[in-house]
């Protein structure tokens, strides 16, 4: 047990939390979506320090699926939600 | 005549050949980083990544790619060096006490060859200091900065330099990966 | 072994202020563009950081490159969404902000 990285996963917390502020205030939908990317790269962060301070490589895999499915989060969104039955075909990603 | 087009079918094989090689070494490569050096886990492994190797040459089939290896070692460094002048400008730019935006639009036209390198050229435009990505339709990108001050033409063309080094369209006969 | 470990904790310390200082980037900045370039860069150079900071002190080196792996795959993802965002913002017509 590392008391160090778990010190270190609780000063993103924050980072985290203040995020929230971005979802309440808006105003686009957007703007929440942002908020979610950072909770995805702030999660990624968290659970690999605590698999550093815990000593528990699992959590490191944890980190890889949660990468994926943020990504997968926000191209969801941007389709779906955003812009509901829209397709381009110049755009390189649809 | 008949001379010319075996050659030219032997080379066709040589490059499939190559494709499946580098395919089938970066697959098997991900297997081993993700599953770890259990050898059981192989029982799954081989076939996945044989059938993983097939589709992606299924579904990349009519983009040939080079990549010249020797750019990817300068174009490693070049873009963690950008990156990170790009975090340090954002940091400074949030943290300080005054308003340090003036955000405006910058149009350009790349001279990319559309696919791959233009994908990967508007994804690192977002990571340059100051720039992002704004839209891309055909050849024209709109950038959204930071700041009007900023050399963002300068950026832009040496990223846009270094994309071309890394990957060459060819359109057929040359190594390709 | 110390001096990887403590040089491993200097990074993570410098990652951590570089997710904060995106946090108040993505609060303070003014329209959804400029709230993007603090996400995107700024939380990208901070799991950068951090991933680098772990890889010195794992000294596993399947841990390594899959940290590294988990890295790329952040930067591609997120480069890709934040173009994503930019793009459909344009095309709904939202108007960067400008300097008064």
């Amino acid at each position: 047990m590392s008391w160090l990285h778990i010190f270190f996963a609780l000063i993103l917390l924050p980072a985290v939390a203040v995020g929230m502020i971005r979802i309440l205030k808006g105003p686009t939908a957007a703007d929440r979506m942002m908020t979610a990317q950072l909770f995805g790269t702030c999660g990624v962060a968290i659970l690999l320090l605590l698999g550093a301070g815990m000593a528990n490589p699992v959590l490191i895999d944890i980190a890889l699926v949660f990468a994926l499915l943020s990504a997968l989060s926000t191209l969801t969104f941007v389709r779906r939600t955003w812009q509901p039955g829209k397709k381009k075909h110049d755009d390189p990603l649809s | 005549m008949g001379n010319d087009s075996c050659s030219s079918t032997s080379t066709a094989w040589k490059i499939l050949g190559r494709r499946i090689f580098f395919r089938l070494l970066i697959f098997s490569f991900l297997w081993y980083a993700l599953a770890g050096s259990d050898k059981a886990s192989w029982l799954l492994g081989v076939p996945a990544v044989l059938l993983v190797t097939a589709m992606s040459l299924w579904l990349a089939s009519s983009s040939s790619l080079n990549i010249h290896l020797l750019a990817v070692f300068r174009f490693i460094p070049f873009f963690l060096h950008q990156s990170l002048r790009g975090g340090i400008d954002v940091m400074h730019r949030a943290l300080s006490f005054q308003q340090l935006l003036d955000p405006g639009l910058v149009f350009y036209t790349t001279l990319l060859a559309e696919g791959s390198a233009r994908i990967l050229f508007v994804n690192c435009i977002s990571l340059l200091p100051g720039t992002l990505s704004a839209e891309l339709k055909g050849d024209q990108v709109t950038i959204h900065t930071l700041d009007q001050g900023m050399p963002v033409w300068a950026n832009i063309q040496r990223l846009e330099y270094h994309v071309a080094a890394l990957i060459g369209r060819t359109t057929g006969n040359k190594k390709s990966l | 072994m110390t001096i990887l470990y403590h040089s491993g904790t200097f990074f993570i310390g410098i990652g951590l202020l570089f997710f904060l200082s995106g946090t108040v980037g993505l609060i303070r900045f003014p329209d959804i563009y400029t709230r993007l370039h603090a996400l995107t860069k700024a939380d990208n150079i901070g799991l950068g950081f951090v991933v680098c900071g772990l890889s010195l002190q794992s000294g596993n080196w399947a841990v390594i490159v899959k940290l590294l792996l988990i890295w790329l795959l952040v930067l591609i993802a997120s480069s890709a969404s934040c173009h994503l965002i930019a793009s459909s913002g344009m095309e709904k017509k939202i108007k960067p902000w400008t300097r008064p």
